[in-house]
């Protein structure tokens, strides 16, 4: 992550996908979203925001990226707008801190049985909800169980847990989370969605007026004031705030979809923060002396996946084959902007993780013509009895999300390529919904998507695991190695960073070499905020550690004052 | 009485053929069934969620042939009854939502035609009164302009210039504002919307008050000593504006029609711009409930009118 001065200029589209929910609930940071966008590598030296005395007041006019259909973190769909809205009215069990471990937040303290099977959290005491519920064991019992149970967030949360008795009340304040795995990591899985705790009396209530979704209850910074649903969502300083002093009078959160417009918004005066991961967005961000900008790359990644499940692509050859087609580099030329930087891998260089050795092959047609010719001269069927080949050549879909000019402009590119080196490509566009669910009922060969970034890798693993394959997948590839899994369980319990970084390097590589992803770019996140807004970076655990202060474009707010 | 009858059973029968065809091709369309579940609407194979796919299609009525449907709908629908969005929780109810967004749609038709109405006037008045002259060629080339030009992009040039140059008016709509401040925020939107309107006007009142021009009281008038305009404004104005209300009145209706693209580019959530994403998110119930509300809105103003004109010409009747 880097902290920079910057500046102003334009945007063009870029259309996102989200499954971040999903992610949450295991504690991921990434989001599983669709690829067209190309973001910008952190080039300019760091610099910091100007210190200066807090003052209370003033409302910060926050752009958000999207609007999300509910505030509700046991069964709404979490993405990035709704993470930042989120971060504003609930508070989580843990917290990242700025070195990447975690903190306690909500909780006083999680302690894990020898085993690592078994966490024992423990609340602090005398926190109240916005409506004056107290934060308990049941509490927090009554959250879990509502996102276990939900359909949607569920699918996340239930893959790591017994069907009985997950979490386990001990007393009022302490309570027992049981799981299936051993996972020294757990805490960060509290520090997200599944994290969040809001009021079980307002829980009840929205399950009998599900209006009240719209209206979340929890125990952060600000209270829910007002929402009107494409406009404006607001909240107000939290008085009795548990945490210390809140300076901002009020949250304003404006989803404005485009990102040209939210920049102007911003240049213009009427936002005072928006978040973007348009790469054309970045250059005027850096320029403009009067914006204040985190700009992180160590997030998502923006790939090709491809369905190992379904024929052609089941077989690696015709994998191998179309990640030699794909033509990376002038991707990253058309797309990038000049601002994202090349993905090799889960991780960016400077990552504990990364793996030097490992680089994403592309860029080389004559091998994926031999690879093709060797596949097509077996004549093989696909499910349906359609021949995989025609002409020599493997039949194959791209799926993207439509209509867009840039998954357009990302479509020719690759048609032209991949023809080339021997694949008859028809292209599907569809609506974003429709894209998702083709996704996640592996009702595709190739996609564009963009995923992983999660700050603690391990965390990630709800995307790579054997279990998460199914009716509706997570594991998006559809791609089951036992050695993998063994991997991914053995990162969960590595007891230091040095202990798990060999362990992800030796995933990175089975990833590699099991050709269901081809990395394309780093995706960056820029949170901005105008010179009037202060203090978002120096947001404190109730300890005094500091907390990592923007996380996969959200950030906190209990700092953030305004000048 | 025939004629009365038969205008309301022409009205209705419009009504139901807009609501009928409506209906059957937003359902042939799409599949609502996402929109509820999201991707557990596809997971068939699983039993847990089959169940839910059998339960949500009862709960919608998913289940029933399109027929059923229809006249289930319909029925609801003349109780006032006009369903739940297709989302996870279907709130809030479609009634809900349009009681929220119609005021806002109805302040910025109000405003735009308001400003229609005050700019078309003096312009026409202008024009007639310089019929021929260079300064009316100019105007009838900006008429033209204002008319031909889509209001998408009238409404971009108007924000950039006003908005993003000279900052007159800020660029974000906030319905949590107070009124006289979301007034300010609507005022682009209704300008764009108003300027066509103003240029079909003008066009209109312009060609009668030439003719109200030529008449001899006219000539009487300007024989009398009184000056130009003060004939125009005092004398020749009301005789011209019979044509004029009534187009005013007719063009409430087209205006609907022209806020659904500016409410969008104006980001106002009024019941434009709801039905644009409606139809994007494929939420038959909310795109049903407002073409129906536009489609009995155009009713009510053509059914108006008529009564009107027989009010003032009986021979209508006949």
């Amino acid at each position: 992550m880097q902290i920079t001065k910057s500046r102003r200029y334009r945007a063009a589209i870029a259309v996102g996908l989200t499954f971040a929910f999903l992610a949450a609930s295991c504690g991921s940071d990434s989001e599983g979203t669709e690829a067209p966008t190309t973001e910008a590598p952190t080039s300019e030296a760091p610099t910091t925001e100007a210190p200066g005395t807090p003052v209370a007041g003033g409302t910060l006019r926050y752009g958000v990226e999207a609007e999300t259909d509910g505030l509700n973190p046991t069964s709404s769909a979490f993405a990035v707008s709704a993470y930042v809205m989120g971060n504003a009215v609930f508070d989580t069990l843990t917290a990242l801190a700025a070195d990447g471990t975690w903190v306690p937040n909500l909780a006083a303290s999680l302690t894990p049985s020898e085993d690592l099977k078994d966490w024992t959290l423990v609340l602090r005491p005398d926190i109240l909800f916005h409506d004056g519920t107290p934060l308990n064991s049941a509490a927090v019992k009554a959250n879990f169980d509502a996102a276990y149970a939900a359909p949607l967030v569920g699918l996340a949360v239930r893959p790591f847990y017994p069907a009985e008795n997950a979490v386990e009340i001990v007393d009022d304040l302490t309570l027992i989370y049981h799981l299936l795995d051993a996972n020294l990591q757990f805490p960060h899985a509290l520090r997200s969605q599944l994290g969040y705790v809001a009021s079980p009396t307002w829980l009840a209530a929205a399950i009998a007026d599900p209006t009240l979704n719209q209206a979340p209850v929890g125990t952060g910074p600000f209270k829910f004031d007002s929402r009107t649903q494409d406009s404006v969502t607001r909240f107000v300083r939290n008085d009795a705030y548990w945490g210390g002093d809140v300076w901002l009078d009020a949250i304003e959160f404006i989803p404005v979809v485009d990102p040209a417009t939210r920049l102007e918004l911003l240049q213009n005066g009427e936002l005072d923060a928006m978040h973007t991961t348009e790469t054309e967005s970045l250059a005027p961000l850096r320029e403009d002396e009067s914006i204040f900008n985190i700009i992180d790359d160590n997030g998502e990644e923006s790939f090709v996946m491809i369905n190992s499940a379904k024929a052609p692509f089941d077989d690696i050859r015709v994998r191998k084959a179309i990640t030699l087609a794909t033509p990376r580099m002038e991707y990253n030329t058309l797309f990038g902007n000049g601002e994202a930087r090349l993905a090799d891998q889960r991780f960016t260089p400077e990552s504990p993780y990364y793996d030097e050795t490992i680089k994403q092959e592309a860029d080389d047609p004559e091998a994926a013509l031999a690879l093709v010719a060797e596949y097509c001269a077996e004549g093989l069927l696909t499910a349906e009895g359609t021949p995989t080949c025609t002409d020599g050549k493997v039949n194959m879909e791209w799926q993207y999300t439509g209509p867009s000019v840039v998954g357009q402009r990302i479509t020719d590119l690759f048609n032209a390529s991949w023809g080339a080196a021997g694949f008859n490509v028809t292209n599907d566009e569809l609506a974003q919904d429709d894209h998702i669910q083709q996704a996640a009922l592996g009702q595709y060969n190739v996609i564009g998507w963009r995923q992983f970034g999660a700050y603690q890798p391990a965390t990630d693993a709800v995307w790579l695991l054997c279990r998460t394959i199914g009716g509706i997948s997570l594991n998006w590839p559809r791609y089951c190695d036992e050695t993998r899994d063994s991997l991914l369980l053995e990162a969960q319990v590595a007891p230091t960073q040095a202990d798990e970084a060999p362990i992800q390097k030796q995933i990175s590589q089975n990833i590699h070499d099991a050709y269901t992803y081809i990395f394309l770019q780093h995706t960056v996140w820029a949170n901005s905020f105008t010179s009037a807004v202060h203090g978002t970076c120096d947001v404190k655990s109730p300890e005094g550690v500091a907390l990592a202060c923007a996380i996969n474009g959200t950030t906190a707010f209990t700092s953030t004052w305004m000048s | 009485m025939k004629f009365w009858m038969q205008r309301v059973a022409m009205a209705i029968l419009l009504l139901l053929s807009v609501s009928a065809l409506t209906f059957g091709a937003m359902n042939v369309l799409g599949d609502p069934l996402f929109n509820i579940l999201g991707p557990l609407a596809g997971d068939v194979n699983n039993p847990k969620s089959a169940a839910l796919i059998e339960e949500v299609k009862a709960k919608y009525d998913l289940d029933k042939p399109l027929p059923v449907r229809y006249v289930k709908w319909l029925g609801d629908f003349a109780t006032g009854d006009m369903g739940v969005q297709f989302s996870t929780d279907g709130q809030p109810p479609v009634s809900g939502l349009i009681k929220e967004r119609v005021p806002r749609t109805i302040t910025l038709l109000i405003m735009a035609q308001l400003l229609a109405v005050m700019i078309s006037i003096p312009w026409a008045a202008i024009t007639a009164a310089r019929a021929g002259k260079r300064s009316d060629k100019i105007s009838t080339m900006n008429s033209f302009f204002l008319l031909a030009m889509p209001n998408f992009a009238l409404a971009i040039l108007l924000k950039y210039i006003f908005s993003l140059k000279l900052g007159w008016f800020p660029l974000t709509y906030k319905a949590i504002d107070p009124l006289f401040q979301q007034l300010r925020q609507m005022f682009l939107a209704a300008v764009t919307i108003a300027l066509p309107a103003a240029a079909v006007y003008q066009r209109l009142l312009r060609t009668d008050l030439i003719t109200t021009l030529q008449q001899d009281f006219i000539l009487m008038a300007r024989a009398k000593g009184l000056s130009r305009s003060r004939v125009i404004f005092r004398h020749a104005i009301r005789p011209s504006m019979f044509s004029f209300i009534t187009v005013v009145g007719l063009n409430t209706g087209g205006l609907i029609g022209g806020s659904i693209v500016v409410e969008t580019v104006f980001r106002i959530p009024g019941i434009g711009s709801s039905l644009v994403e409606s139809v994007l998110r494929e939420d038959f119930p909310v795109v049903l409930a407002i073409v129906m509300l536009i489609a009995l809105t155009f009713v009510i103003i053509n059914v108006l009118v008529d009564i009107l004109y027989s009010i003032i010409d009986p021979r209508v009747r006949r």
